[in-house]
Formats: C-alpha cells, structure tokens, sequence
C-alpha cells in the first residue's frame, strides 16, 4: 500500500500531462479502426490510381512510366466522348422525369383519401431493393428485337424499335431502368418531406382562399426544396456512376461488346481495365471522371446555396 | 480503477488494430506458427521440424471453374496418394475466376497450386509468362503426343517452347438442326446426308435460301454464331498475326469471307434477327423460330434446357469445310505454387485418358486425348435428345477438323466491334461497306492504347 501510495505521489506532476495526452491517445485509437480501413481500401486506392495512371500496365507484367501518354489518349479517344454525352445524355433522360413522378406519387401517397398507404409505399420501394442484374435481364425481354416492347408498338400500328442499337433506343431503354427503380426511393424521401410541412399552413391558405393547385405551388414546393436538392445532388452523382444497367443490357450477346450507344464513363472504364488489360488508361479514366464529379458536385453546392438563400431572404 | 477500464480499453484497442493487421498476412503463415507450437508443447521442436522438411503431407489448392466432377477426382486422387490433401475452390463466373487469378498473381500472393484456365482467357496469361511454371520443365514433353495437336497449341508460346497448361475438355463446332423444320422444307433430315448437302459454305447459302423462301423461317439462329462459324476456320491466325502480333483483321480473307457471308445471309433474309443469349432467341430455340445453330459441343446443353419440348426433333451434322473451336479448359501452375512436382503429377494424372473419359460420362465435357475417340464407351455413346445419334462419334470428328488458332490478346474487343458492325447493319440497314470501315478505324484506335 505504502509503495503504492508513494508512486502515485511522485507521479502527480507527470500524471496531469499524460493523463491528457492519454486521453488524447484513446480518442485517436478509438477513430482509428475507420481510419485504418479507409486508408487500406479507400485512401490507398485513389493515390495508387492517380499513381497508375502516368503507367502503361496489365495487371501481370512490370509496369513503364508513359508520362502523360495514358490522358492524351483518353482524351483522344472518340469512345470516351461518346460515353461522356452518353452519361448526360441518360442520366437527364433518367432522372428529370422521375424526380417529377416520385414527387406527383408522394403528393398521391399523402393525400388524406387514399387508401392501402402502408402498402403503396412499400410496392412503390420494392424495386429500389431488387437485384439490379435480375431486373436488367426482365427489361432485356421486353425491348429485345421481337420482344414486349416492340409488339405493344406493333399493336398501336407504330414501326419496330431498335432497342439494342438505336442511338435513341438504347438510352430510352436504359433511362426507363433507372426510372423504375428509383423512383419509388425519391418518392419516399418526398414523402417524409412533405409530412414534415405543418397542416396549419395547410389550413390558413384554405381559409385564405387558396386553391389545390395555389398550395402546391406556394406551400408545398418551396417548404419541400432541401428535400428537391438532396435528391437532385444524389441523383447526379449517382448518374455519373452508371454501371450495371448498360454493362448488362448490350453485354449480352456473349462479347465484352460495349455499344456506342450506351456506353457510360463507367463501363469504358472497366472495359479499358477488365477486358483489354489496358490499368493505365483505365486509371487515367478514373482520375478524368474524378475530376467530372468534383465539377459536378460543385455546380451542385453553387446552386443549392443560391437556392437555401431565397429561402431564407 | 478508472485506470484499470482504460488500460483494459487499450487493450481491446490495441487487439482491434492487431487483428486488422493480421488480415494482411497470409493465412498460411498463421497456420504454420500454430502447427509449430502445437508441436514444440507436446513433442520436441526438432521433431515438428523435421516432419516439415520430408513433406509427408502436401496440400494442394485448386481453383475449378463451371460445371465439372473435378471434386470426385480429386477425392479419389486423395484416397490413392495418402499424402496429398487437394482443396478445391469452384467458381461459377468465368471473369471472375479469372480475375482473381490475375490479382493475386499482381499481388504476389494468394495464387492456387493449380488453377483451370478457360481459353478465353488465355492470352491474358500467356502474355505473363514469368507467373507460371512452364510445364514443358516438369515433364510435359512426355505426355504431349496424348492430346490433340492444336488443343496442345492453344497453351503454348508460338515457338512451343513454353507450355502453360496440360489440355482437359474441348468444344469443337458442329451444325444443331430441326428435323422436323427441314422436312417441312423438303430437305434431307439424315445427319450424314445434310453434311453433305452443306459441305461447303457456298451449298450452305443456297439451302438456306431455298428453306427460308420456302418456310418463311430464317434458316440460322443468329448473326454472331454464323459469323463465329466460319471465322473460327480461319488458317492459323484471326485478328492477329501470329509471328508478329500485328493487326491483319482487315486483311485477312477469312475474316472478311465471314463478314460478307454473314452479310449476305442478313440482306437475303435466313439469319434470324436474334441477339444471342437474348430471351427471345431462348425462346426460338424451343418454338421452331430457326432450323440450324451451329455452336461448339457445350452448346447442346443450352439448346437443350431452352427446348425442352423439343426432344427428339434434334440433329448435329458437320459444318461446312472444316470445324472451329470455342471454350474449353487447362490446368496449369502458377509461380507461386510451393509444390510445383506434387501439383504437377496430379494435373498429368487428371488429363490422363481415364479421367478425360470419367469426366465426359458424368460431366458431358469432350475429351482432349484423341485415343478415346476409339474407346467404345465413348463411340457408342448416343443422346435421346439427338434421336439417339451418336453424338460424342460425331463431335470427335469435328474434333479431328479443328486447325491450330492464335488469337492474340486483344481478340475479344477487336472481334466485338466486328459484330457491332454486323448488327447495325441487320438492324438499323446500315451499309456494310462504311460499318466495315467504322469497326476497323475503331480497331486501330484500340491497337494503338496496348
């Protein structure tokens, strides 16, 4: 005990340092597990890509500084622009009117008359939580060449459609993909917004005379833009990264056969990188499409504040 | 107190960032320190070690791919070499298999003892040869005389000089046909006699033009599998030149004869507007919306579950002028293998003709070793849904007609823009002429970036 005592006296002074620099070192140790797996799978990663991306390389044999050869190419290459307006291209066509119908669906879902809510919502949700390659192949049967979608445009009198490589087929095909599956997501973000707008607005603007249509545009619309933006923000960026749908749709026919038509920044990246063994220009894609979303992102934040300080003014 | 939750804190800590450290390491390190003091507590160290050293016991890791009774062999090589434990891992998609391959070779480690290499994929690997044992230094000289010549070739460098695998199963092209489809047409449903009839792609062209004038309904399945057909005929070499690995896709004639012969099929009407592997050409297979498919061996599983209310109604006859092949596998050992001899002995004893002939009757994969194309077990073998025709005779033939192949490396992307080509033409009406162009100047961007 005296022992004890004594080294505990003599230690005070020190103790007061190291206890906050203790402290310090928990904190640290207690972070550290995300720090340690974002350094292994997230941090080293990007570096290694920009690293790679100055190197000509296939995965197996040694690899040899290029320099700036791997951007010129890509940059060069007529694909890689095809894949750019492509991802645009699809992604408004994709995007805009299913924004618009989740919020039209969640405007139906709120609504004091309608009846099954529970249900709607989750049938509404479900595809958003199906396998995408499972869904892919089920859209693949209806716009094949003799396939749903060209029998119903031949039961309205209409000419045949060239899903499969029709500048516009392809991409009208894929956008549907992502309308059907998404939707139901936005919708039920829409939907918590706008169970977040108090009813007594709601109530002064009848009194004030207000029609359905008035509240929508003067209650509704406005109390709902942090909800619009987000899912605006998301919805971008999460175009950019557009994968499996076009990968499964046109990769069907046996090839690793990538059409023009609906080729994404994405699968021109995995098909430089998985099918020719090209890591170089891949990596230099990476870091292309890297700096894509950062612009992205950017014109996104540049409007949502413009857009928060009408709010508030 | 509060001193002694931290201290237990920091240990909890501590262990969290150990154990994520140790995922790093290889597992077979880990195993090893725990045999090794499991040995030192209850005997002396010196025995564990020298049970070490003699290698009494040899593991053996095997990645497998697909459909096949590789486990069973094993198994029964196991039972037979008591020293030897194999550890199969079975994959079911092919790029994926692969490219696991290709990370754990780029990381240095986590490679098998022996692995099943798809030809597709083949290039890739042959282009790394440092990564691989070349099997040639562990005996394969010897049993190269049992396999098929340009099975042989397809896992050699172009001098021979170094071997990458040991041949297992193969898929040579034949012509799948609707009996009932063609006698509708007034054709000849006898195999023997509608090989003859098309023995060459000329006589091919006129039938199909007879039938589908006649029936209304296009004579070929699909695009890509006509066109595969007769490229895969080519003289030794493809896209790519064989010596120098330089581009001679658009100079080629065999190239070009496939592209036109396709084209001309397209325009006069008897090659079906199916995308391959697309639901309405599954369901074509099974309500008569073409006659003839010509695939490779493994194909007849496909025609099979996408028909089945077709049993019976089926033939295979030989292809025009020769015969092609598409898929198969080998098995070799990459560099990383740390028992190459003992891993080496059971790849010779899995593609020795027993087990080739093991595998065809429980799997239905074509064997590689030509003597078992005389093997009564294997002539006589008959398939119902064939009508009871003699089909590993027939696909034997078509073996004996395949001609040696290189493809090169860049083979799969090069031919996708071909057929891209093919379909804009089929579908949208584009000119051949200027989609030919197009595929080419697409190339040639491609060749540029390797």
């Amino acid at each position: 005990m005296a022992t004890a005592q004594t080294s505990v006296n003599t230690a005070v002074p020190k103790r007061r340092l190291s206890e906050r620099k203790r402290d310090n070192l928990f904190a640290y140790l207690f972070i550290s597990p995300f720090f340690v797996i974002f350094g292994i799978f997230g941090l080293y990663p990007i570096l290694f890509t920009i690293y790679l991306s100055f190197f000509k390389w296939d995965a197996l044999n040694p690899m040899k500084y290029i320099g700036l050869q791997n951007y010129q190419f890509v940059l060069e290459d007529s694909i890689f622009w095809t894949s750019f307006s492509n991802t645009l291209l699809i992604s408004v066509m994709g995007t805009i009117p299913q924004l618009i119908m989740a919020l039209l669906i969640a405007i139906f879902l709120n609504s004091a008359f309608t009846k099954f809510k529970q249900t709607f919502r989750v049938l509404f949700f479900m595809p958003n939580i199906t396998s995408i390659v499972a869904v892919t192949l089920v859209f693949s049967a209806i716009y094949s060449n003799n396939g749903m979608g060209n029998w119903l445009l031949d039961v309205f009198g209409l000419d045949a459609v060239a899903w499969n490589s029709g500048w516009w087929g392809v991409k009208i095909a894929i956008a549907t993909m992502i309308m059907w599956r998404w939707t139901g997501y936005n919708m039920v973000i829409y939907l918590s917004g706008l169970q977040s707008i108090p009813t007594d607005l709601y109530e002064a603007a009848r009194i004030d005379g207000a029609g359905r249509l008035q509240q929508m545009v003067h209650i509704t619309l406005p109390l709902l833009k942090p909800f619009i933006i987000f899912t605006v923000m998301m919805s971008t960026i999460g175009s950019l990264q557009l994968f499996t749908e076009p990968y499964v749709f046109l990769g069907q026919s046996g090839t690793s056969s990538l059409r023009s038509e609906g080729i994404t920044m994405v699968n021109y990246l995995y098909s430089e990188a998985f099918s020719n063994s090209f890591f170089g220009t891949a990596a230099a894609t990476a870091v292309i499409l890297l700096v894509f979303t950062i612009i992205f992102s950017m014109i996104n934040m540049w409007a949502s504040n413009k857009l928060g300080g009408d709010t508030e003014g | 107190m509060s001193k002694m939750k931290k201290s237990l804190m920091l240990l909890v800590a501590a262990i969290m960032v150990f154990t994520l450290a140790a995922c790093s390491s290889s597992s077979n390190s880990g195993t090893n320190n725990e045999k090794g003091t499991n040995n030192s507590s209850t005997t002396t160290s010196k025995e564990g070690g020298s049970n070490n050293a003699s290698g009494e016991s040899v593991e053996l890791s095997f990645w497998t791919l697909g459909n096949t009774n590789y486990e069973d062999l094993a198994n029964q090589y196991m039972k037979d070499n008591p020293n030897v434990v194999i550890k199969i891992q079975n994959t079911g998609d092919q790029t994926a298999h692969h490219n696991n391959l290709t990370t754990a070779l780029s990381a240095g480690s986590g490679a098998p003892d022996i692995f099943q290499l798809e030809i597709g994929f083949m290039e890739r690997f042959l282009a790394a040869q440092d990564s691989f044992y070349n099997l040639n230094e562990l005996g394969a000289t010897d049993v190269k005389a049992n396999f098929l010549d340009w099975k042989w070739a397809q896992a050699s460098s172009v001098d021979g000089s170094f071997q990458i695998g040991l041949p297992t199963d193969i898929a040579p092209t034949v012509a799948y046909y609707r009996t009932d489809l063609l006698e509708k047409a007034g054709l000849p449903t006898d195999p023997a006699e509608f090989s003859a009839l098309i023995d060459t792609w000329d006589k091919f062209a006129t039938v199909a033009k007879q039938f589908t004038d006649t029936t209304g309904i296009p004579f070929v399945d699909s695009r890509d599998l006509i066109y595969n057909a007769v490229r895969d005929q080519a003289q030794g070499q493809i896209y790519f030149d064989k010596e120098t690995g330089e581009f001679i896709g658009n100079t080629n004639p065999q190239v070009k004869k496939a592209y036109d012969f396709t084209i001309k099929g397209i325009q006069e009407g008897w090659v079906a507007n199916f995308a391959l592997w697309a639901a309405d050409w599954t369901q074509a297979t099974n309500d008569g919306g073409f006659a003839v498919l010509p695939g490779p061996a493994w194909m007849l599983g496909n025609v099979k579950s996408n028909g089945p209310d077709t049993s019976g109604l089926w033939r295979m006859a030989q292809l025009p002028e020769g015969s092609g092949n598409w898929g198969g596998s080998f098995l070799s050992i990459p560099k990383q293998a740390k028992h190459s001899e003992e891993a080496y002995a059971f790849i010779e004893w899995m593609t020795a003709q027993e087990q080739q002939l093991q595998t065809f009757t429980v799997s239905g994969l074509m064997p590689s070793t030509f003597a078992l194309f005389e093997a009564p077990e294997f002539n006589e073998f008959t398939d119902e849904f064939l009508g009871g025709q003699a089909s590993a005779a027939e696909f034997a033939k078509a073996a004996e007609r395949v001609a040696p192949i290189y493809y090169g490396p860049l083979h799969d992307q090069t031919d996708s823009y071909i057929k891209e080509a093919i379909q804009n033409v089929q579908e949208k009406n584009a000119d051949p002429q200027a989609e030919w162009d197009t595929a080419i100047e697409k190339i040639e961007n491609l060749i540029k970036r390797s």
